[in-house]
Formats: structure tokens, C-alpha cells, sequence
């Protein structure tokens, strides 16, 4: 198969496998494992027989935990935080394991209507046939209802706020009327419904408190430690060139460690020896955002440069990371610039470089 | 003759039920707990009703009331209900331990050897290996428990004694409980695993032994022995260890130190720092809950969390309480608990009423999690050290505590008023209103005035600040300390500083310092930055701020001056007529501190700053006013610059109003410059007169306004300078004419210029 991408479950389905096999803790209903072996599916770790599950989530195991045993509950989960921390992501491989099946999938975006959510209708058949339940058009919601599965639904907080109110029944009443049909669809035992929404963007339609009542919330947080935030830029970095074939050798690992830091320390506000405190811009400063850094600075350097990344190649796409407000933002960087970057001695090459943008 | 020891862990509460129910089982003659034998008059106390923890028996030197140890009580701590339980059934309760005074001694020796050293720098040699051993041992020990959880697949040693001896009370259990405390930690002690406290153990231990022969020797049949788990197992060995005791006990110093010992209000805020015991706890407003709440403690914690929540309008349903508990319980079933603990209740309160937002958790933790509380103690205590202090000093420093208002004024070249000073401001600092500042009408600054008027309630608040610290110097450190804790404003950091000088609190001031550099790097408000600025460079100047890192308080002047720059020219945009007024005077009052810094970078800074200013547009005029007379003295703007800018604000398309407040920022509360100056009074003369009737009676009270400002001389001068109208001679142009000066006529001038300039 040609697929650019594969779903969690067809992924890692020998790890799922193997985990089934191997697990021994008590499933809850119709779930295809234990809340402990989901755990370890997501967190890594080595199974009795010795077989090696690979992390999916590198961060702190008791979110991991608080999320699955909120699933176990009969609230939902809501996956919260900033762009690019692995919301969707853990979504996708919580109801890979959880369910086996991470595709009953609704994409949130301020044109889903209610009939995403909850049914559609054919209409050639509604007119042919009058309203029946084969002129029904069921929605990933109502599938995972019928089969005790996990619904997902990614950017809740992008679906407009009166059909995001159409959830509340679904998920206190854990039933799905037809008024149309007087007939409806009542929920299987292991359904449950896992949301992702990001906390930073502006414009988005907030959660009703009714809503809210409904949900657990699990903020996913940007990575604990450089060392951690280093080693994912670098996987995924790798990966991706490989895949875009850059013409330039493996991005160096001392830029990696410098753009980590650069981002790390404007997004905590403090640099990294606790010294000096800093302002804080307001673009998010993710993991993601890092990796597409060193990704363009490694398209410029292999199109347009000598085919090794140099500070050059970084700055513009670090001042664009990290410049999101004209105003503030400006600021901010100038600031950073003038009073950390210029005192480190083997910084001097970025100082430069970004000295000459601002 | 029985001995049972009950091996503990300070404050734990699983320890303190299990210690209630062993007492009422074995019912002793002789209760012994660990803490020095100094305090166990104060132990007597326990259980007299206005004793209510928190409380701590404070236990300090009568000759240096600085050494001092606290060993702070909870209603939970093992130690305390052993206490209640001896003085309500009359059985004599004795603390064992090292006599606190000896131990003050041992430090008093170490100390002494120290400077003795760095003194005497030739016997350095020999006793260098001495000192160098002794921080070692403290790094490198690790906590003797986590072996044990290591084997038993817990992530640390506390988590496995949370785990085993205090989370899950069994009614009935506790002989069982006590007897597992022993045999975990006599396996430790077999294998003679070190702690951090190897060394001081040594002693410590050999005495406690000791005090308990004494007390078998006094016949005492069935005694019972309260200690912390570590050195419950080497206290069974009575008999064997005796003849080394008596080795070990002989090499302790004697000492002369008297001791007293007294109870002390404390808080919970207090119990969850480090403290006597060397443990502290974070969680006292938990521990107290699951004390005073046996059953479904878990339940009720949430509906405690829920009701805090809505005190501060959040919306939390008894849904959402029911929701927590559900997920605690999956969580505590997810990792194998039987039953949830702190932290997964706090875990479904952050996931369930607190959209995972741990800001809110922080109130948890403040009020509920650490608790508020407040010990009380009783009234005829004795005297707590600060007390002790303060009424020292004032009978040294001669200032007599009197009800009657009565006016010192103090010259500080004199040393007793300069201590006497230290001493006001120190006392100001605490909150102690009996001396009061009053102005002095003499400028300089070697003399200060106070008024002093004491009440009784005076000394009450005094001793509410018993805890603070235990000498006024070390109180008002502290209470700057807290002040300083809750503060994010950079002014007012600086007001703290600045009143740290005259109190002579130099140890404290780089932690200020070092906050005002974390406040002003992500400060925002440019006002609040200006408002720091003139007092630091204020403090940057004294001369004799001894200790102080001056090269720090230095970089933190410049680097503020920097931010201002930055940040000024955004923060003039668009301001309103008052906003703008405001900014005015804090323009002058950092232009006036630059000035003072005496530093040609600063200047350069700053200059380049306000001529920014000057070429923004949206500016108030009343700043550009002020900016282009700010530029002028420091003659960056030329005059004939100067000349350009004027007009072009004074000029006919321009606002009237605009124009006057340019005129009001550019004369800055001074008519002196258009008295001096011809070529600028002729241009604002003729501005004057080229404005309408109309425009005129509009701007006349925006005028009067500032021109009322200026001396009634000044007001004089201009006004009989407009009578003459445009000066068309100009006094101002001094002859370049070397020849015409009679040098004979100047030199009669020079002695008085020596006196004035005090060469």
C-alpha cells in the first residue's frame, strides 16, 4: 500500500496485540483493554515476555492516566492546550486502544452543522420514501453509540455554540432522539466521546457551562525538559526531511539544542539558568513549531544555501516563530536579543543574523 | 519493666492514631517523647484550653535569643496527643533528646573553630581535613528509607512509609503497626545504613538511651516511648549499649548556655516549612482533615474544595463533586489503591471542576491543602525573645516607654542617634507605630525627628511578630522577606529597598535586588518602571551600603534605564490629558535620576529615548513639550533646533489647546527660561499675540493654570517683561572680546566663590 499515512491501530497493531495477549487487569465493557495496559500503550515500556511497546506520549505518565480513567467514568474527555502539543495525537491512540478503532472521527470547524454531529439525510431517499431509517445518514457519533466506541471530535471549541449544545444529550442521556422517526438511538456500554481544543486561539467559540459539566479537562503541556523537547524535534525532524528529500545532511544537533532553548526560554519567561527573567511573546512556541523552524531552515539551506544549516537559514524562521504581534511581540524579541543573546559568547552568529531582521 | 517504643513520623496522623490507641491499651506509667529535656515544663501545657495548635515550643539561648530551634506542634502529631493523653490521665511526661543547650554548644564550637581558622590562617593545615569532611557527609547520604520503597517498587522512601504506616488505619492494629515500624527500620539500622544526620544521631541517640535508664532506675514499670521511626530500634538496646553511652556522653562539651523554653503561636503556613524536627509537612490542611474525619474522608474533602470554590464565584454542582469522586476512585483503581489519596483527589479536582487549569488548584492548596490556621497560645506565658530584645535595646539606647508624646531629634554623625535611628526605622518596618516621623525643617540629611508615644497595645502586636524572628533586626529582615513575597510591582520593591537603608538590613538587600531585576525584566508598565528608577539610582549612590554588591545594584540600574527606553515611546501613545500629566512627572522625576547617575552612557540612552519621543506622532503635546525642554538643557537639541520645534508647535494650524499644553510641558513649572531666554520669549510672544479673541478666552484658563505655577517672582518678572514686548536687544550675547574684561574687578569675586564652593 501507497498510504502517506496509517491509522494508529493498523500502525502499531502488533503492539496492540501483544498487549492483549499479555494483559491481565479487569476490562471495562467492551474495551479492548485494561485501563492499565491503555496506559502503557500510550506511555511505553516493556511487557512481561520482554516485547518492547514504543512511547507515543513522551511527558507525564499521570495525565495519561488521568485521561484514561476518565474514560472509565461515564464523563467525557476533553484534550486541552496549546497548538502542536500531541492533542489529536493521544486521541488518536487512546481510542486506537481503547476501542481499536481511532477513525469515528468529526472534524470541528465553524461550518459543522448539527447533522455532523448527530444524523443526516439521504434526501433522494427521504422524498422516494418518506422519513425511514434507510433515508437515515448516520454520523461517526452515532456509529460509536450503536457499537460502544469512542467518538472523536477534534477543535470542539471551532463548532459553533448552539450545535456543540447538541452533545449535551448524547453525553448526559447517552441517547440520540429521532423526533422524526419516534424512534432512538441509545448508547452501547464503552462509549464515550474524547474532544480536542486548543486554549490559545482567539475568536473560538467557548464551551457552554452545561458543556463543560460534561467534560473532564486534560491540559497537555509543552514538553517538561529540554533534553525531552530536543529529542522530539530531532525524531521528527529526521523523519520528515527524509520524507520531503532535502538535499542537506541531518540538521546539526547543537542548532536543534539552540533553537529548543531560544524557544524554551521565551515561552517560560525565565532563561534556562533561572537568572534572568523574560518576557513572554504571544505565539504558543510549541514542539511543532520548533520542528517546522528547523524544517524550513534546512529547505533554505538546501535550495538556496550550501547545503549546511547555518544561524542564517534559522533567523528568518525564528523571528517568524516568534514574531506573531507586530507590536509586542518586536518588543519582546528585541529585548530577548539585546539582553541574553548578545551576552553568550558562541551565540554571536545568530545575534548577528537576527540583528540585521529586526 | 516494660519498655514499648512507638516508632513515629512527626506529624503523620496514621502515626498519631495508632500512638492514641497503643497509650489506651497499655496504659504506662511513664510517658517519654523525643524532643530536648528543656521542654518538658512546657509540655506540661499540652491540653490547657487556650493552648491550640499549631504551636511550637520555641526553645532559645537567653544570652543570644538568635539560636533558637522550634518544635511546632498539630492537633495530628503523635507527640502532641501522647502529651494530651499523659496530662489528662496525670502520667508524667518527659521529653528525651540532646539537652538543646549542649546542642546550641556544639554549633557555638564549629563556629568558633571556623573563624578561628580564617583568623589565624597558619593553622589552617591541620585542621583543614576536619572541615572538609563535614559538608560531605551531608551530600552524600540518601534517604535510608528509599532502599526499603526500591524493593518494594515505590518511587521514594516516602511514598513507601505513606503508603505502609500512615494512609491506611486498621482500627485494632496498632501494637501490629508498631511492631512493623521496628522491624523495617531495624533492618535499615542492622545494615548500619547511614542518614544525613549520621554524626549528630550518635550522641542524640546515646542520651535518649541514657534518659530512659535514668527513668528505669527511677522504678518506673511500664514506659512507653514516643520517637521518631529512625531511632526507635537502637533504643531497645539498653543494657548493652550502656558503657558505650557513658564513652560517647563524656565527649560531649559542657556548656554554660541557660536555655528557656516558651510556646509561640504558629501557622500552618509555618508546619508545611522546615523545622526542628528537620520535617516539615506540605499538606497540613489535609492531614488535619483526615484526623478530624474518619469516614468518607474523601467525599467530604471535595465538598470542603467545592465550597471554597464557590465562595470565590466559581460554579460547582454537587455534579461536579460527584463526578471528582468517581474519577479519584478510577484513578486510585487505575494504579492499584484502595483507596485515594491527595493526590488523585487533587487530580479529579484539576480534570473536573478546574478545566485542567492548575491556577485554581493554587487556591485549593492555600486554603484548604496548607489551611489558614492560626495557634493560639495563653496569655501568662513567658516572655518570647523579640520581646525580651526589644526591651533591651531600648533600655540601652536610652528611649524610655512613655504615654506622653515626646520629640527626639536625632543627629546621625552622633553614634547613639544613629542606633537609635536604625533601630525607629526598623521598628516602622515591623508595623509598631510608637515612633512617629515627623518633617524636619533642616534640609540635610545627617538629621532626623521622631515622635514617640507608647500604648499598651503596642506591645501585643509585638508579640504577634514573635515568630517573625527573634531579635527586631531579624523581625524586620522577615517581614520585608514577606512583603517582599507577594509584591510584582517594580515601585514598590524599590520603596522596600529604600527603606532597608536607614534600617540597616544590608543582608537582605540582594534578595531585593535580585527580585527587582526578575519584576523589571517582565514588567510591562513602563509607569511602574519610572517610579523604580529615581530611588534605586537614589540607593545606588550611598557610599556605605557595606555588603551590598554594588556592581549588581549597578547592572540593575542600567538595564532598568534600557527598559524604560525601550518601552517609553509606546507608552506616551495616545495617552488622555490626565493619563498624560501623570507621565510628565514621572518624565521629569527619571530625567532628574539620570542626571544624578552621572554616567554619559545612561545619558546617551535616555537622550536617544526622549528624542524618539520628540519625532513620535500621538503623542500628548504636553510630553513632546516637556521632551524638547528636556533636550535643550542637555543641550542635545541646539537652540536653533530648539527655535524649529517651538514653532513648529506653536504654530497657527495647531490645536489652541494642543498648543498650550506643549507651552505647560515645555516651561515644566518654571517661568526662568522665558525671563533668560529673548528668542524664545519673542516667539511666544508673538504667538500670543497672533491668537484670536476667541481662541484666546478658550486657552486662558489652560494657561492660567500653568503659568500660577511658577514663584510669584517669576510671575512678576514675565509680566513686566511683556510690558516692554518684543526685546529686540539681545543682554543675553556675551562679548567675545577678550580684551574688555577687567580681570582686577573678577578677581574680587573669587574669595567668595571659594566659600561657596568649599574649596
Amino acid at each position: 500500500m501507497n498510504l502517506l499515512r496509517q491509522h494508529a491501530e493498523v500502525q502499531f497493531s502488533e503492539e496492540l496485540a501483544e498487549l492483549k495477549k499479555q494483559d491481565s487487569g479487569h476490562l471495562p465493557p467492551n474495551w479492548m483493554l485494561s485501563p492499565q495496559a491503555v496506559v502503557t500503550y500510550l506511555m511505553g515500556g516493556k511487557l512481561k515476555n520482554g516485547f518492547e511497546i514504543s512511547p507515543k506520549y513522551i511527558g507525564d505518565r499521570r495525565l495519561m492516566e488521568i485521561a484514561v480513567a476518565t474514560l472509565t467514568t461515564d464523563r467525557a474527555l476533553l484534550l486541552y492546550g496549546l497548538p502542536g502539543t500531541a492533542k489529536s495525537w493521544v486521541s488518536e491512540h487512546i481510542s486506537a486502544a481503547v476501542s481499536g478503532d481511532s477513525t469515528l472521527l468529526i472534524q470541528g470547524t465553524a461550518g459543522t452543522g448539527e447533522e455532523a454531529i448527530r444524523y443526516g439525510w439521504n434526501y433522494a431517499r427521504l422524498l422516494a420514501e418518506g422519513p425511514t431509517e434507510n433515508a437515515l445518514v448516520t454520523t461517526p457519533m452515532m456509529t460509536a453509540m450503536k457499537n460502544g466506541k469512542i467518538a472523536r471530535i477534534e477543535e470542539l471549541t471551532r463548532i459553533s455554540a448552539d450545535v456543540q449544545d447538541t452533545l449535551i444529550t448524547v453525553l448526559s442521556e447517552k441517547t440520540m432522539p429521532i423526533p422524526e422517526l419516534s424512534m432512538e438511538v441509545q448508547a452501547i456500554r464503552g462509549f464515550n466521546v474524547i474532544a480536542t481544543a486548543n486554549n490559545r486561539d482567539k475568536g473560538v467559540n467557548e464551551l457552554s457551562g452545561a458543556l463543560k459539566r460534561r467534560f473532564n479537562t486534560v491540559i497537555l503541556p509543552v514538553p517538561d525538559s529540554a533534553e525531552e523537547e530536543v529529542d522530539i524535534v530531532r525524531r521528527r525532524v529526521a523523519s520528515l526531511a527524509k520524507g520531503l528529500e532535502l538535499p542537506v545532511q541531518a540538521p546539526a544537533l547543537q542548532e536543534i539544542q539552540r533553537i529548543v532553548k531560544i524557544f524554551r526560554e521565551l515561552r517560560n519567561g525565565v532563561t534556562e539558568d533561572g537568572k534572568t527573567k523574560l518576557k513572554s511573546p504571544t505565539g504558543s512556541l510549541s514542539t511543532a513549531e520548533a520542528i517546522s523552524v528547523v524544517n524550513s531552515g534546512l529547505a533554505l539551506a538546501g535550495h538556496f544555501g550550501d547545503g549546511t544549516m547555518n544561524a542564517q537559514d534559522l533567523a528568518a524562521g525564528i523571528m517568524g516563530a516568534i514574531v506573531k504581534d507586530p507590536i509586542q511581540d518586536k518588543i519582546v524579541w528585541k529585548e530577548y536579543l539585546e539582553t541574553v543573546v548578545k551576552g553568550r559568547e558562541e551565540w554571536k552568529d545568530i545575534y548577528r543574523a537576527c540583528r540585521e531582521l529586526v | 519493666m516494660p519498655i514499648t517504643i512507638l516508632g513515629i513520623r512527626h506529624h503523620g496522623v496514621g502515626s498519631a492514631k495508632n500512638v492514641a490507641e497503643r497509650l489506651e491499651q497499655i496504659q504506662p506509667d511513664l510517658i517519654l517523647v523525643e524532643g530536648p529535656p528543656e521542654i518538658s515544663e512546657a509540655l506540661a501545657l499540652v491540653g490547657h484550653s487556650d493552648l491550640k495548635p499549631p504551636v511550637s515550643v520555641m526553645i532559645y539561648n537567653t544570652e543570644n535569643p538568635k539560636q533558637s530551634s522550634f518544635y511546632p506542634f498539630a492537633e495530628y502529631s503523635p507527640e502532641w496527643v501522647a502529651a494530651v493523653y499523659a496530662n489528662k490521665n496525670q502520667i508524667p511526661l518527659r521529653a528525651m533528646d540532646l539537652p538543646a543547650a549542649i546542642g546550641f554548644q556544639i554549633d557555638n564550637d564549629k563556629k568558633d573553630a571556623i573563624k578561628n581558622v580564617l583568623e589565624n590562617p597558619e593553622t589552617v593545615e591541620e585542621k583543614e581535613a576536619e572541615f572538609i569532611s563535614e559538608p560531605i557527609n551531608f551530600v552524600g547520604y540518601r534517604d535510608p528509607m528509599s532502599y526499603l520503597a526500591e524493593v518494594a517498587g515505590f518511587k521514594s522512601g516516602e511514598a513507601f512509609w505513606e503508603h505502609h504506616f500512615e494512609k491506611n488505619y486498621l482500627q485494632n492494629s496498632s501494637s501490629d503497626h508498631f511492631e512493623g515500624v521496628l522491624l523495617a527500620m531495624g533492618s535499615l539500622r542492622e545494615e548500619k545504613i547511614p542518614s544525613s544526620l549520621e554524626e549528630e544521631n550518635v550522641y542524640r541517640e546515646a542520651y535518649m538511651r541514657e534518659i530512659i535508664r535514668k527513668a528505669q532506675n527511677e522504678l518506673y514499670q511500664n514506659i512507653v516511648v514516643v520517637c521518631g521511626a529512625w531511632h526507635a530500634p537502637v533504643l531497645e538496646e539498653l543494657d548493652k549499649s550502656a558503657k558505650t553511652d557513658t564513652k560517647i556522653l563524656k565527649a560531649l562539651p559542657k556548656t554554660k548556655i541557660k536555655v528557656l523554653a516558651t510556646w509561640i503561636p504558629w501557622t500552618n503556613q509555618r508546619l508545611s516549612t522546615q523545622s526542628g524536627y528537620g520535617a516539615g509537612i506540605d499538606s497540613p490542611g489535609w492531614f488535619e482533615h483526615i484526623w478530624k474525619t474518619p469516614k468518607e474522608y474523601d467525599l467530604r474533602w471535595l465538598t470542603k474544595v467545592a465550597k471554597v470554590f464557590r465562595k470565590k464565584n466559581v460554579d460547582i454542582s454537587t455534579a461536579h463533586v460527584i463526578e471528582s469522586v468517581r474519577l479519584a476512585e478510577s484513578l486510585a483503581a487505575l494504579r492499584a489503591f484502595p483507596k485515594p489519596s491527595l493526590e488523585e483527589l487533587n487530580e479529579a479536582v484539576l480534570a473536573v471542576m478546574c478545566m485542567g487549569d492548575g491556577i485554581m488548584l493554587n487556591l485549593v492548596r492555600e486554603q484548604l491543602i496548607i489551611g489558614k490556621r492560626l495557634g493560639k497560645v495563653p496569655a501568662d506565658i513567658p516572655k518570647v525573645p523579640l520581646q525580651e530584645d526589644f526591651e533591651r535595646t531600648i533600655k540601652g539606647l536610652r528611649l524610655p516607654l512613655t504615654a506622653n508624646a515626646k520629640q527626639y531629634d536625632l543627629d546621625l554623625r552622633n553614634d547613639n542617634d544613629l542606633r537609635r535611628s536604625i533601630f525607629l526605622h526598623r521598628l516602622e518596618i515591623l508595623e509598631i507605630r510608637w515612633a512617629r516621623r515627623v518633617g524636619n525643617k533642616n534640609k540635610g540629611t545627617f538629621k532626623e525627628s521622631w515622635v514617640l508615644e507608647w500604648e499598651p497595645e503596642m506591645m501585643i502586636s509585638l508579640i504577634d511578630k514573635a515568630f517573625v524572628g527573634n531579635t527586631v533586626e531579624i523581625a524586620a529582615q522577615q517581614t520585608i522577606v514577606n512583603q517582599l513575597d507577594n509584591e510584582n510591582s517594580v515601585g514598590k520593591v524599590a520603596k522596600l529597598i529604600q527603606k532597608t537603608i536607614p534600617a540597616e538590613l544590608f543582608e537582605i538587600i540582594d534578595v531585593l535586588l535580585s527580585k527587582v531585576n526578575e519584576l523589571a525584566t517582565i514588567s510591562a508598565d513602563i509607569l511602574d518602571l519610572m517610579i523604580a528608577y529615581p530611588p534605586l539610582v537614589q540607593v545606588s549612590r550611598y557610599g556605605n551600603v557595606r555588603k551590598t554588591d554594588l556592581s549588581m545594584m549597578q547592572g540593575i540600574v542600567d538595564s532598568l534605564i534600557i527598559r524604560i527606553s525601550i518601552g517609553l515611546p509606546n507608552a506616551c501613545y495616545g495617552l488622555d490629558e490626565a493619563n498624560a500629566e501623570n507621565m510628565f512627572t514621572k518624565i521629569g522625576q527619571v530625567n532628574e535620576a539620570v542626571r544624578l547617575t552621572d554616567s554619559a552612557e545612561t545619558d546617551s540612552i535616555w537622550l536617544e529615548c526622549l528624542r524618539k519621543l520628540l519625532e513620535k506622532s500621538g503623542i500628548n503635546q504636553l510630553i513632546v513639550g516637556c521632551t524638547c525642554r528636556l533636550l535643550l538643557d542637555a543641550q542635545y537639541l541646539s537652540e536653533e533646533a530648539t527655535n524649529q520645534q517651538l514653532s513648529y508647535s506653536l504654530s497657527v494650524n495647531n490645536e489652541p489647546a494642543d498648543v498650550a499644553a506643549w507651552i505647560e510641558g515645555f516651561l515644566k513649572g518654571s517661568g526662568m527660561i522665558l525671563i533668560y531666554d529673548n528668542k524664545l520669549w519673542n516667539l511666544i510672544y508673538r504667538w500670543v499675540e497672533q491668537i484670536g479673541e476667541e481662541v484666546f478666552m478658550e486657552l486662558l484658563p489652560i494657561l492660567r493654570r500653568t503659568f500660577s505655577k511658577f514663584e510669584y517672582a517669576e510671575r512678576r518678572q514675565i509680566g513686566e517683561k511683556a510690558k516692554e514686548g518684543i526685546i529686540t536687544q539681545d543682554y543675553s550675547k556675551v562679548s567675545d572680546n577678550q580684551d574688555n574684561i577687567d580681570s582686577e574687578r573678577g578677581e574680587k569675586a573669587l574669595p567668595v566663590l571659594r566659600i561657596l564652593m568649599g574649596i
